[in-house]
Formats: C-alpha cells, structure tokens, sequence
C-alpha cells in the first residue's frame, strides 16, 4: 500500500514535471527571456561600464556585487559554524607529530610535495590578479591555495603547515574578503555613488577606468586572501591528529 | 602544413595510448597490473597530446606554458602512481594469480 502510494506520487510528479519542461522555451532560441533582458546589456555593455576585460568579472563583481558580497558571507559564515563546532586546532610547542598512518609517505612523496606547493600557490597567486583579464579569480584563486594546504598537511601533519600559516596570521586575514569588499562599497557611497558603485563620480571623474580596475583588483585579492585563509582554518579545525594527543601529554 | 602533420600524429598518438591505458585499467586483473596502463594515460598520453598542441601552436606565449604543463603532468603523475603502487604494497594487497597456480602465502606480496 505504501509502496502504491509512493509509485503513484512518483508518477503524479513526474507527470508534472514533463508538463513543466514541454512548456519551457526552446534551448538557444535568440527570444528568450534569458537572452533578451539583461544578457544584452553586460554583455555590450560590461567592458565600458566596468571596466573589466572579463565580462564574467565585471558581472560578477560589479553588476551583481550584492550578489557576491553574499557569497562571501556565506563563506566566512561556514568558518564561523565550524568554528563553533569544533574550535580552533590547538597546536603543541613541541615538534610530536607522529605518521601513524598505515603506511608513512616515501622521500618521494615529501620532495615533491615540497616542490609543488610553491609553484602551486605562485599558481593561484597568478589566478587571482589575472581574474580581472582572463577566467579566474579571488575564489578560484583561493580555493587552489586551500587545495596546496590540504596536499601539504596530508604529507607533513598539522604541526608543520600550522607553522608556514600560523594561527595569529590567519586569525585578521579569514575576514579579509567581507572587509575589503564593505570597505570598497563604502568608498563609492564616500565618492558619491551608491553602496558597492567603483566609480567615484565626485572625486575622480577623471581616474575612473583606473580606479574602477584597481578597485575590482583589490576586491579579487581580498576575496582570495580570505577564501584560502577560511579554507586553511577549515582544514585545522578538521585535523584531529594523534599529535594533539601526544602533544597535550 | 609539416607542423600540422607532426601536430595531429603527436595527438593521435596520445589518444591511442589513453584508449590503451583505459582498456587496460579496465581489463586487467589487480591493482598492480591496472597501475601499470593507467599511469601510462598521463605520462604519454597527455604529454604526447600536450606536446602536439605545443607544436601546433608554434612560437607563440601558449608554447612555453603547455611545456611547463607537461612538465608538471610528468611530475605529479609518476609520483601519484610511485604512491598508490608503495601503498599497495605496504597494505599487503595481494597479487593476481592465474587460477591454480597460487602459491603458499610467504613471499612478501
């Protein structure tokens, strides 16, 4: 009977669904309404409005800079649930860690790791002043560097990676993102635009493809700064190693 | 014109051996045996395809940055499958054998 219930709402739903679909407007047709309200506009528009070379950027970063400004609560959010969760990683004086893992990693291994990682976050440094010209950005940037601390912690243990970003380092930078973008946002209600305009029409009318462009620059190094100090924190708190143990003994 | 012919042969090369090694990851029987056609994918596989786009692209900025790419491809890849193989080993994972012939567990596999 259950089961008939369930089969039945499956297929009322389905049903449902396919009628939804057939309805919708037709793939890439020109007259859509995803093509024909503000798609025109970022696009022709974008490289003069904001700016940037890279639409995706200027969409992101300008237009929709409420939008993005979200999301980089949301991330700092996160940090602050795991936070309240778990607490910070609590890292010992002493130099105890142990692998203990079943199998320890080879010289191999660890010289390559150490190899990498610099280039890797020379990588995501490049990302993220790039994203203002070409695809990436502060996220993407951000994420590559927490990506190198993952690789490096799963090879030299928590105590090794909390030494190269100490908690006192990371403690003012995992904000950075919401501050700068707020502090930008001020600046262009200061320069007398609205919240989050880059454009300062009272100040500089004549710097402002300039300091549009730095501005969304600052706001990318900002954005990717703290993503990858979030992630790292993330990351720390996550690592209950035996070490810890051994280090409060 | 040469540059296109040594362009597309690197890249079908490169593909060949991605079918290779996909077939053999898929066909052969354990992980010491599938480790060794799947890291055949990255190292001529991708660096041959890599290397054609690089010689189809000439002298231009993209050339030295495919090269590196390569680089690190050859890199990363050999020491990925040089840590799956050891730990597999340490974990005492056991080798294929052909049906009947296994021998007396005793010689490190």
């Amino acid at each position: 009977m259950k089961n008939l219930l369930a089969l039945l709402f499956i297929i009322a739903l389905a049903a449902l669904l396919l009628y939804v679909a057939a309805n919708m407007p037709p793939m890439g047709d020109p007259d859509n309404p995803t093509a024909t309200h503000v798609i025109p506009r970022y696009l022709e528009g974008a490289e003069k409005e904001t700016h940037t070379e890279n639409v995706i950027t200027g969409i992101i970063l300008n237009y929709r800079g409420y939008d993005t400004m979200g999301e980089v609560t949301v991330i700092f959010s996160a940090l602050a649930a795991v936070l309240a969760v778990l607490g910070r990683e609590r890292r010992g004086r002493i130099h105890a860690y142990v692998d203990r893992s079943t199998v320890p990693s080879s010289v191999i291994v660890r010289t390559m790791v150490r190899f990498l990682v610099p280039l890797i976050v020379l990588f995501s440094v490049y990302t993220i002043l790039h994203g203002e010209i070409s695809p990436g950005g502060g996220f993407q940037g951000g994420a590559i560097i927490g990506g190198s601390m993952i690789v490096f912690t799963t090879i030299f243990g928590l105590y090794e990676s909390s030494r190269r970003i100490p908690q006192k380092v990371r403690f003012p930078l995992e904000g950075s993102a919401v501050v700068t973008f707020f502090l930008v946002g001020v600046l262009g209600m200061v320069g007398g635009g609205n919240f989050l305009t880059y454009a300062w029409p009272r100040v500089a009318a004549g710097l402002q493809p300039a300091l549009v462009t730095w501005l969304t620059v600052l706001v990318e190094i900002g954005i990717g700064l703290g993503g990858a100090m979030v992630l790292t924190s993330i990351l720390f708190c996550m690592i209950r190693e035996e070490e810890e143990i051994a280090v409060v003994a | 014109m040469a540059k296109d012919i040594v362009a597309g042969v690197l890249c079908c090369v490169g593909t060949f051996f991605f079918l290779l090694g996909t077939t053999g990851l898929l066909r052969m029987p354990d992980i010491f045996t599938r480790l060794h056609p799947s890291t055949k994918c990255d190292t001529l596989g991708a660096c041959s395809i890599i290397i054609g786009l690089a010689v189809y692209s000439g002298w231009s900025w993209e050339m030295p940055k495919l090269v590196v790419i390569a680089c690190f491809l050859l890199l990363s890849s050999a020491t990925c499958g040089h840590a799956i193989g050891r730990s597999a080993l340490r974990r005492d994972i056991g080798y294929w054998r052909r049906k009947g012939t296994e021998v007396e567990d005793g010689d490190g596999a």
